[in-house]
């Protein structure tokens, strides 16, 4: 099983982690189930965040082995040190509220021997060591908010909904004017036809037909008067 | 431009049409949005996170440096300190929440350092900075001897830390180690004690027993640091009365005392000054709590005691002269500490001769008061809140012109023109409160009484129960309690809590029961509460004289709107709260679980006439021999579906299997060839029917199993490959319905087994809580939320661990919106609900509908609390909250302007142009 699974090449791009990569594929096996009475520490560092972090990062820092089952702390100078583990294979995690680290598996056999490689949850079998003691590097900054929307011209004029209104508006009253085409004509006043404010209520009428009551048929008569002129 | 103008030649207004067909795609296009985590500006508007440290075990006061604060060591394993004024939580480290975290010693050297003990064999001695908490140093210890470790005794004197172990009725063995370098001074020395047994204290550095046989007792302590080994001993008898009876009960002093000392039989105070023996003549108090203090430069003797009656008193002694210190008196008769425990004392001597103290008590309900002379409490923290064990969301009752309205819809009877009158005298009442509103009296809304349902149902009241015994009432808005009681009686272990009536039914007020165990008895333990107000009604609290197996309520209110409790004692008899609803018990079933065995038990409860009895009708063996249960994941109960099924791309339907009485069973059993297996069942609570199995090979189950609708996921460990794997499940009926539309499911009459999709998937990380969302209605989708170690709590979308993910999607998985199968699950930052306020150890999620369907209420506890609300589908149903009023109004305004205005210019060009 373990002969197919190791011809796996490691592809260059994990390069960035990779001191060697080990090819006796005995490594599942040989780290199973040997929980001895032998103590074992993790050791490592942590680099601050940003190289000149003001807030004391060390106080928010945490090392969980294996979720939380062994806990760690940061000294001022970003060392780590987890003591009294016992042999096994343990994912080892920094935690930080804002910060993003990436996990590394580490694994202590029974005779003490510690290698530390990526982990991986898919190829469970495939290793790609990295350095030990561990040297942990913030990934980047956890994102948690949405960016909200800031009103700007450009995406008032660049919304499809006003895009929708001018550009028809572009089409109806600049393209006939270019081109002096009878038929476009028609199918123009067809449009103007249907877009006729007719409907719509003179205020001043309106005003003057709520105070004066029944004066209305004569407001409207003077202005079929004015029309006829 | 040629090719454009012919085809808007042709047709202008197709051109015009085909545009405003566009229209519709962009906007559909524009509301699918798949990213929901929060704005910035939103922070803590719907969510907010209380801390909490856990029950105080240590704790120093800090009075050295600038800020001024106390240092604490927990229960719960946490380090903290916390601001001497305010009690807020300067800085916190939790550690393992296992063995490797209990903290064992806790010292404090002025100004410089604190030195934490922790573990237990192998132990770690760790430095931290008092004012920011940075580790400074540690080194491990680990003892040879492991039976005896957990004897171990720490201390440190003189920059040294000092172990000691004793061995009983032989020698104590005592190594004094550097502390910051663990360096061993040199050899373990053995001071050889046969006097020694396990009544003994230490007081540092003196080791002290009572030993002999009864009526013949000594009393013996030993400096154990000293060099010269010298017993100080004395017959007990000396310092007791001639008639008195000597039990030689040995207990120390609490908190931190000047001299070391120690209280016999809790009636005699004895000291050890200059290496010899000294007796105080103060009588102590009953139950009280003693400590020795340098107050106005004299020793002093404080002891505190609190009485359910006369509430809470301290008294303070002076030691030379016998007399009581009147300054430092406290009696406060409306203070209630159940079973203070002074934790510290520091007394400041002022100007004015007469000294500042600060008292730090614990009390037995796990809260933290720092008091001053004079017994004002300064602050109190609610530490049992760090263990919660059940929760439970409560809706308030309407207002009171609300529920006057709705009152006026239930009166159904009487002619048109009495509920013409009824309207018209509503909406009168409706006015005049209006009226009120106006008038500024509406102010007085801020009391209590403000304790109404809003609109959307989004004010509700959480009663928490912790595992002490004390149980909360919590507003969900601003995280404030309400009210609190405390019950020592009440052994929360599995507890359970239930609504039996909501605040819907005016005049009815609402009413919640507990049902947990009796701390002495072990028999059954009910506690009723108004959960608005925290008053017990009802059955108030009652301890029944068995034990009981299993709780339900009934599934029909009685006259009074009340769902009956339905317990099944041990014997299998049944009791029915109250007992006038007996005869409402019919077609009810219940089951019992083993969790050693794995065995299930089927009862069929009804009423005969005279008492309601429980019948066996079926057992099943789940999971094998040597199975156990890990956990079971039942429905709510108050669920509501109403959502049949799912459209499919061909326009067909798949129904669900909506079976309400569903319950998933995880077990876990050894296996000699794939070491441990793990099985999930779906089984039918009601006959007892399978419906659904899968086993996995080489893992290891965790308890965390949740179950809703048709839809099941649990988690468990694959060994094999060392990383946890999520399991989920769905279950259909079919493209055809097996039951008519609206008729009621029935488990008995169905023989037909559903189809099950399943699929599992890999997490990324370590996952301690689960949880789905849950909507009035379910209509909206639900989510699972997760709580990670790491103390980030995740909303993820069924869709990314839904078991119909297809391996090779075709045009109508994509139609149908299936997301392809990838076997690991994302779990990006952005969907985390709780941003960068960590939630240390959440050990349960609790969700619960709004009256919005789209919105669920979500509330994390562990550690800490932190309670959110989240919308899986986005508010459909709400305006966003960044909705731009000002812009709508300001456009529509201008239209209005624009379109009289142009109306006008209009009438004057046909004006103009008719004159011409």
């Amino acid at each position: 099983m373990n002969r197919n699974i190791l011809t796996v090449i490691i592809p260059i791009v994990f390069a960035k982690f990779v001191l060697c990569t080990v090819h006796t594929g005995s490594a599942q096996p040989l780290f199973e189930d040997e929980v001895g009475v032998e103590r074992y520490i993790v050791e490592g560092r942590v680099f601050p965040p940003e190289p000149n972090e003001a807030s004391n990062w060390q106080i928010d820092t945490r090392i969980h082995i294996n979720g939380g089952e062994y806990i760690g702390f940061v000294k001022n100078d970003g060392s780590f040190t987890v003591h009294n583990v016992p042999s096994g294979s343990y994912v080892v995690e920094i935690v930080h509220p804002d910060y993003m680290y990436e996990p590394v598996r580490v694994e202590i056999n029974s005779k003490g021997k510690i290698r530390a490689r990526k982990v991986n949850y898919i190829q469970t079998s495939q290793v790609i060591q990295v350095p030990y003691p561990l040297k942990m590097k913030s990934g980047s900054r956890c994102k948690y908010f949405q960016a909200r929307e800031q009103w700007r011209v450009t995406d008032f004029l660049f919304n499809p909904m006003v895009i929708m209104m001018v550009l028809p508006l572009f089409l109806i009253m600049i393209l006939p004017k270019m081109m002096n085409d009878p038929e476009t004509k028609e199918d123009l006043k067809q449009i103007s036809n249907m877009t006729k404010m007719s409907d719509f209520p003179e205020m001043s009428e309106y005003i003057t037909a709520m105070f004066s009551g029944g004066a209305k048929p004569s407001a409207s008569k003077a202005k079929q008067v004015k029309k006829r002129q | 431009m040629g090719m454009l103008s012919i085809r808007l030649k042709r047709n202008f207004l197709g051109l015009l049409k085909f545009l405003n067909s566009m229209n519709w795609f962009i906007i559909f296009f524009s509301l699918i949005n798949l990213s929901m985590c929060i704005y910035e500006d939103q922070i803590g508007k719907f969510d907010w996170r209380q801390t909490y440290v856990g029950r105080i075990k240590f704790s120093h006061f800090d009075t050295v440096s600038t800020a001024k604060k106390i240092i604490v060591a927990t229960e719960e394993n946490v380090l903290a300190a916390l601001n001497l004024k305010t009690g807020q939580v300067v800085w916190r480290h939790v550690f393992e929440n296992a063995s490797p975290g209990d903290i064992q010693l806790l010292h404090y050297s002025d100004g410089e350092k604190v030195t934490t003990v922790t573990g237990s064999n192998p132990y770690l001695v760790r430095g931290w900075d008092p004012a920011t908490g940075v580790l400074l140093w540690e080194w491990p210890i680990s003892i040879i001897d492991n039976e005896r470790a957990h004897l171990s005794e720490w201390w440190v004197q003189n920059g040294m830390l000092v172990h000691l172990l004793p061995a009983f009725g032989s020698h104590l063995e005592v190594t004094m180690y550097n502390l910051m370098t663990g360096a061993n001074r040199g050899v373990t020395s053995k001071l050889p004690a046969v006097w020694t047994n396990d009544g003994c204290i230490l007081t540092p550095p003196y080791y002290t027993c009572i030993s002999g046989s009864m009526g013949n007792y000594m009393i013996l302590s030993l400096d154990v640091t000293s060099n010269a080994v010298q017993i100080i001993s004395k017959p007990l008898s000396n310092y007791f009365g001639e008639k008195e009876v000597i039990e030689g009960n040995l207990r120390s002093l609490d908190g931190k005392n000047v001299l070391p000392g120690f209280i016999i039989d809790d009636k005699k105070v004895l000291l050890i000054k200059n290496n010899e023996f000294e007796q105080l003549y103060i009588k102590l108090a009953e139950d009280s709590t003693v400590t020795l203090v340098d107050a106005m430069n004299e020793l002093t003797l404080i002891q505190a005691s609190s009485d359910e009656h006369k509430g809470f008193a301290l008294s303070a002694y002076n030691i030379a002269t016998g007399k009581e210190i009147m300054d430092l008196r406290i009696t406060e008769p409306s203070l209630h500490i159940p079973e203070p425990e002074i934790l510290e004392i520091v007394c400041i001597n002022t100007a004015r001769e007469q000294p500042a103290c600060r008292i730090l008590i614990n009390g037995a309900d796990d809260a933290l008061h720092l008091m001053q002379q004079g017994g004002r409490i300064i602050w109190s923290r609610e530490e049992a809140l760090a263990n919660i064990v059940a929760v439970e969301f409560v809706d308030l009752p309407v207002s009171e012109t609300d529920a006057a309205l709705e009152s006026e819809f239930d009166q159904k009877e009487g002619s048109v023109w009495a509920a013409f009158v009824r309207r018209l005298y509503t909406q009168y009442q409706q006015l005049q409160t209006l009226l009120q509103n106006w008038q500024g009296e509406g102010l007085e809304a801020d009391s209590p009484t403000a304790l109404v349902r809003d609109y959307f149902n989004l004010h509700k009241i959480i009663v928490l129960i912790t595992d002490v015994g004390k149980i909360y009432g919590m507003d969900n808005l601003s995280g404030e309690i309400l009210w609190h009681r405390y019950d020592g009686n009440l052994n929360t272990e599995s507890v359970v809590m239930f609504t039996r009536r909501t605040a819907r039914h005016p005049p009815h007020d609402a009413y919640i029961t507990i049902i947990g165990k009796h701390e002495e008895t072990g028999n059954g333990y009910i506690i009723s509460l108004n959960p608005i107000r925290g008053t017990l009604v009802g059955e108030r609290a009652l301890q029944l004289d068995v034990r009981l197996q299993q709780v339900a309520l009934l599934h029909v209110a009685d006259s009074e709107k009340l769902y009956a409790l339905v317990l099944l004692d041990e014997d299998e008899t049944v009791q029915v709260f109250p007992v006038s609803a007996a005869p409402l018990v019919r077609d009810l079933y219940m089951y019992v679980a083993d969790r050693d065995t794995g065995k299930m038990q089927g009862y069929t409860l009804r009423y005969n006439g005279k008492q309601v009895i429980a019948q066996r009708t079926w057992s099943l063996n789940l999971g094998g021999t040597g199975a156990r249960i890990v956990t079971i994941a039942g429905k709510s109960r108050n669920e509501r579906v109403h959502s049949a099924g799912k459209p499919l791309a061909d326009r067909s339907v798949l129904y669900k299997y909506s079976n309400p009485n569903l319950v998933l069973v995880l077990l876990e059993r050894p296996d000699p060839i794939h070491k441990d297996v793990v099985t999930a069942v779906a089984v039918d609570g009601a006959c007892g029917a399978v419906v659904a199995a899968s086993t996995h090979r080489r893992a290891r189950a965790l308890p965390l199993a949740v179950h809703a609708d048709n839809t099941i996921a649990y988690l468990y460990r694959s060994d094999k490959h060392r990383r946890l794997e999520i399991a989920t499940m769905e279950l259909y009926e079919g493209k055809e319905r097996w039951l008519s539309a609206g008729t009621q499911f029935s488990s008995f009459a169905c023989a037909r087994a559903p189809s099950v999709e399943r699929q599992a998937y890999i997490l990324p990380g370590a996952l301690t809580a689960l949880a789905f969302t849950t909507t009035e209605r379910a209509i909206t989708d639900t989510h699972l939320l997760l709580a990670l170690s790491t103390g980030k709590i995740l909303e993820l979308p069924w869709s990314f661990v839904e078991p119909r993910r297809p391996l090779s999607p075709t045009g109508e998985h994509r139609e149908e919106g299936l997301i392809p199968y990838a076997p690991e699950v994302p779990l990006p930052s952005e969907a985390s609900l709780n941003y960068n306020q960590t939630t240390h150890r959440v050990r349960a999620i609790y969700a619960a509908p709004s009256g919005l369907e789209s919105t669920s209420l979500v509330l994390a506890t562990g550690l800490d609390i932190f309670y959110t609300r989240v919308a899986p589908s986005k508010t459909f149903d709400l305006l966003k909250d960044d909705f731009d009023y000002h812009l709508i109004t300001i456009v529509l305004g201008a239209l209005i302007v624009a379109s009289y205005s142009t109306k006008y210019f209009a009438s004057r060009k046909m004006l103009k142009q008719a004159w011409k």
